[in-house]
């Protein structure tokens, strides 16, 4: 209970430098930090993200023709790509990079300035660690998360173009076609709804379990495995509200 | 102000912290006026650090008051407290630096964040807190390459980057060498001398303790932990009746603060309390 009020209270300080701060004629969260840490977090993950979802779309495309080669509707591949790709699997997967990659080591890295006194050194020299460290993390989470999600997207159809123009007797323009037939809007912006939470659910999670360390060394790891836990047990259980919230909104398809 | 009675910076009264059931800090009063060098001593692990950190408003009390230039620092908000801490700087046992920025942006990061001053002219100051402390040229070195002494170095620099009124150190001169010591406790002595700046010093080194303080108490241990055991100037402390603080400040092993404990109770300790029940040697 008191982890879920400091989450709260922290994401007001968030909002509070994020939004408010600047008209009320205080100092602002630094542009340049949050540009560093956008490199960081979101390009530097690039070809991870590109590897696993690469892996993931060669996978769906295999295992979705052979189910579906029994019905013979292997044309369909495209369809089931389209749909698992853009709702779950991309903003999922790439979630669980960017937690291993950027969660953890935003952990580490506040839970180290936590116990080597830098935390409190700034807030000695007036700095708020909140304006100063959290939120260029945040900040750079929540946009990026988003746009990896997408680059995810692309190389995901990328690894399912391979195995439906090389195994299937579905070529490029006709894998195409079927994809941008069968996804539709809501498919998109529910998945971009997702990625926009957790990369909000990340980087608030991983910035408090940072602040949150004592202990030294020890804790820090201790701290950082908590952390990362956490966030996949929390963005699993967000992913089945959210999915939830939108089956209700769009109503079973028909 | 007028020159004879000088302007209380900070005033402590009955300052009690308790950690559990451990009373680190039992009923500390003192007051410190501008220009003074107030000195804490005391043993390792009596709550030197603990009382600075409560000054600087890291820590809350668990009772008792804290004044600092006339406003209570127990009770203040967040916002308050961020007002009042430009007004001081505080150089840190380890230096505190912030590992990802170089010793330059380090001593330039309370002037870049706390007022508007040109690139430049940051630049300038920069060289000449660095300079104080016989850093020049290490700019950008970043804090993993240089020393445990320099990071210390670089710690004070930092501090007075502001030109603060108030300027807290915790050990600045152990590690450093006799030179490095001696050209700390004059930058020191300058600070507070000329620019009237009041300064609150923990340390353990006599000599620098005495060649610099114009104050000092000293902090007990044992029986006496977490309070003050003796208050004054320097002469006073050097003349102090109590045996603990001339031990103290003579550096002997054995006195009222034992170097070993009595052989029985040595016994005791090892073998636990219930050494007639049974236990055979």
């Amino acid at each position: 209970m008191a982890a879920l009020r400091q989450f709260l209270t922290l994401n007001a300080q968030i909002l509070y430098w994020t939004f408010v701060a600047p008209f009320a004629g205080k100092p602002t969260v630094r542009i340049d930090a949050i540009f560093q840490q956008m490199v960081r977090i979101g390009v530097q993950a690039v070809p991870m993200a590109a590897l696993t979802s690469l892996s993931i779309g060669l996978t769906l495309a295999m295992q979705g023709s052979h189910e579906l080669a029994r019905m013979g509707a292997t044309s369909y591949v495209p369809d089931l790509l389209s749909i698992t790709l853009l709702r779950e699997l991309a903003p999922l997967l790439t979630g669980v990079v960017v937690i291993g990659r950027s969660g953890s080591a935003i952990t580490a890295e506040l839970g180290t300035m936590k116990v080597s006194e830098e935390i409190e050194a700034l807030e000695v020299m007036s700095i708020n660690p909140i304006r100063f460290l959290v939120a260029p993390r945040v900040i750079a989470m929540i946009i990026m998360l988003p746009c990896l999600v997408v680059f995810s997207n692309y190389i995901g159809f990328v690894g399912g173009w391979i195995i439906c123009n090389f195994a299937l007797d579905i070529n490029t323009t006709k894998y195409i076609m079927r994809l941008i037939e069968s996804a539709d809007m809501m498919d998109l912006i529910s998945g971009m709804t997702k990625s926009f939470v957790f990369g909000w659910l990340i980087s608030v999670i991983s910035c408090q379990s940072g602040l949150a360390v004592t202990g030294g060394a020890e804790g820090v790891g201790r701290s950082t495995t908590k952390s990362v836990v956490l966030c996949i047990l929390v963005m699993l259980v967000v992913n089945a509200i959210l999915t939830g919230m939108f089956f209700i909104i769009e109503g079973p398809k028909g | 102000m007028s020159e004879t009675k000088r302007e209380t910076v900070i005033e402590v009264r009955d300052l009690v912290r308790k950690f559990g059931s451990r009373t680190v800090l039992n009923g500390i009063s003192f007051t410190v006026e501008k220009g003074d060098t107030m000195i804490i001593m005391g043993g390792s692990g009596c709550g030197k650090s603990t009382l600075l950190r409560h000054i600087i408003g890291s820590l809350r009390p668990t009772s008792g008051s804290i004044k600092i230039f006339g406003e209570e620092t127990t009770t203040m908000s967040p916002q308050q407290m961020e007002k009042l801490r430009l007004r001081f700087g505080m150089n840190f046992q380890f230096g505190a630096l912030l590992q990802s920025l170089t010793v330059g942006e380090n001593v330039a990061l309370p002037l870049i964040e706390n007022s508007k001053v040109d690139p430049a002219i940051v630049d300038l100051v920069v060289k000449m807190k660095l300079e104080l402390v016989g850093l020049t040229g290490f700019e950008n070195l970043k804090p993993a390459e240089i020393s445990g002494g320099m990071r210390k170095r670089v710690g004070l620099a930092r501090a007075v980057a502001l030109d603060p009124e108030l300027l807290f150190s915790d050990e600045p001169t152990s590690g450093l060498d006799p030179i490095m010591t001696a050209v700390i406790d004059q930058l020191t002595m300058d600070l507070t001398q000329k620019l009237h700046m009041t300064a609150v010093v923990v340390t353990h080194d006599m000599a620098s303790a005495f060649r610099i303080g114009t104050k000092m108490i000293v902090l007990g241990a044992g029986k006496r932990a977490g309070m003050i055991i003796a208050h004054g100037t320097p002469d006073d402390i050097r003349n102090s009746p109590d045996p603990e603080v001339q031990q103290f400040i003579r550096g002997e092993p054995d006195g009222p603060v034992p170097l070993k404990l009595a052989p029985e109770d040595y016994i005791d300790r090892l073998l636990g309390h219930d050494r007639d029940k049974g236990l055979s040697y």
